[in-house]
């Protein structure tokens, strides 16, 4: 029930109210505290932490009415108070409002007037309140979106990884809503390294539980040494099983058997990587695998294997590169992603997937980042 | 994005135009469901106005071709732009679709 605090040195106000409120006193929907003056009504508030509102003479012994407005801000922040001021009294009323008032009411108390002000403050008051816990909720939930954004950030390999005869490494640039890219790169014995990229369908917790699922069968099934076919066609149908919702992962699949150059591989419904040989000729790898993961449960998927030679590169990208729109909506493109590789020839793998990013978020501006940017760089080392 | 639907002899047309990405999405999907849950069978989607697809204007196909597919219908699509066929293509989902150039052309089939 809304408690309104009447501050008046004449008692009559006190019966008067009482008389005028009887109704909604008596139906529990108002209840009326009542003091004396500006200190008393503080002393009050001290024991009444529920009371909403107060409604204030400003000629007062003791302590009058602006100072106790002007004490409320710091007592109790949310209680709206509204004033009793003599007609006319523009300066006071202005001192009032000034001092953080909410209205006024002028004597002598026109009480049809004075309920109207109390039902609308009491509803400003209730708005105000529900905004208040509609934007902690906001902010509690903004807390978990970015724990889960960095949660995913940190599942992901942090260091590059090189061994006899190659090198990885990767970057990842977040778009501000927790999505779906991720990448993976393990050893799965002394001669073989397994290599993923992909990206999940969709935006937010959805897309962020969806991407831990396939994050972690496909490391596991990666190090079981299966094929890169067999071992996509397995990730699918678990990640088929109850999926309604349709989400889907597209995801490419490498092992690399590091003594000899042969790169196995196949592409789930991804973006094909771009080859780059050491004498700088740069095309896309033959598309052969099989569709996006988690949708097809019967899909079936081929794969095939290319002469990874010392001084060869291959780039393994996420949509989010060659679909970063600039100002004027113009993509970054496949083309320009080629030419800059063919150009950073055989740097370290690390440094090239770096300046990429750099590259395609020079190209965004001062467009907003709609998808997360990734990159995956393998390297087979001259000697 | 807007969305008409028109019924043909044997199929719901829907007809979008716009763009079919993360905010469009929901929308689209809901008027399929709509429709399935309406009882259509068979979904002819005509994308000659569609520019753009994203991943998530392509689940909300897949949830509405798997619905339909579970009831014994299908969900035929024409008039893709090359962007919109270079999406099918690269994803692989174009199997889950019956492709059409023209919407005549999807709706003559039986």
């Amino acid at each position: 029930m809304p408690s309104i605090l009447v501050v008046d040195d004449e008692p009559d106000l006190e019966i008067l109210v009482r008389q005028k409120f009887r109704r909604r006193i008596r139906a529990g929907e108002l209840e009326f505290l009542f003091a004396q003056n500006g200190a008393e009504a503080l002393e009050q508030l001290q024991t009444r932490r529920d009371v909403d509102m107060v409604l204030s003479d400003i000629n007062m012994p003791v302590m009058d009415g602006l100072t106790l407005i002007g004490q409320l801000r710091d007592v109790a922040p949310m209680i709206k108070a509204v004033v009793v001021s003599a007609y006319g009294d523009m300066e006071n009323i202005r001192t009032a409002m000034n001092r953080g008032a909410f209205d006024f009411v002028t004597k002598p108390i026109d009480f049809d007037d004075l309920e109207l002000t109390v039902t609308r403050t009491l509803a400003h008051l209730e708005m105000l309140r529900e905004a208040v816990t509609s934007r902690e909720q906001l902010v509690a939930l903004r807390r978990e979106l970015d724990v889960a954004a960095r949660m995913q950030a940190q599942i992901l390999p942090g260091k590059p990884l090189a061994g006899p005869g190659f090198q990885i490494g990767a970057q990842m640039t977040p778009a501000k809503e927790v999505g779906g890219d991720f990448y993976d790169y393990f050893q799965i014995d002394e001669n073989r390294v397994g290599f993923v990229i992909a990206d999940v369908s969709g935006k937010g917790v959805p897309a962020a539980i969806f991407m831990a699922v396939s994050y972690t069968l496909m490391r596991a099934r990666g190090m079981d040494g299966l094929a890169p076919a067999k071992c996509l066609e397995l990730v699918n149908a678990a990640l088929c099983r109850d999926n309604d919702e349709a989400m889907f992962v597209s995801v490419f699949y490498g092992v690399l058997e590091t003594s000899t150059g042969k790169l196995a591989y196949c592409n789930a419904g991804h973006n094909p990587p771009i080859l780059r040989r050491a004498n700088g000729d740069v095309s896309p790898l033959e598309d052969k695998g099989g569709p996006a993961l988690g949708v097809i449960d019967d899909a079936t998927f081929d794969q095939a294997t290319v002469d990874f030679q010392p001084g060869d590169t291959l780039l393994l990208y996420t949509d989010g590169v060659t679909e970063a729109f600039d100002e004027t909506g113009e993509p970054y493109g496949e083309s320009a992603l080629m030419d800059v590789f063919k150009r950073l020839g055989s740097a370290d793998p690390l440094a090239v997937a770096e300046t990429i990013e750099t590259v395609v978020i020079d190209h965004t501006g001062d467009a907003e980042q709609h998808d997360d940017i990734t990159t995956l760089v393998l390297r087979r080392p001259l000697d | 994005m807007d969305i008409t639907i028109e019924a043909a002899a044997g199929a719901e047309i829907v007809a979008v135009r716009g763009s079919l990405d993360t905010n469009t999405a929901p929308e689209a999907g809901e008027a399929l469901i709509g429709l399935i849950n309406g009882g259509a069978k068979r979904i002819v989607a005509d994308f000659e106005h569609v520019d753009y697809i994203s991943s998530a204007g392509l689940r909300v196909l897949l949830v509405a071709a798997k619905r339909l597919r579970a009831g014994g219908g299908d969900m035929r699509l024409c008039n893709l732009n090359p962007f919109v066929q270079e999406v099918f293509d690269i994803s692989g989902f174009g199997v889950m679709f019956s492709v059409f150039d023209t919407r005549d052309a999807a709706l003559a089939q039986s």
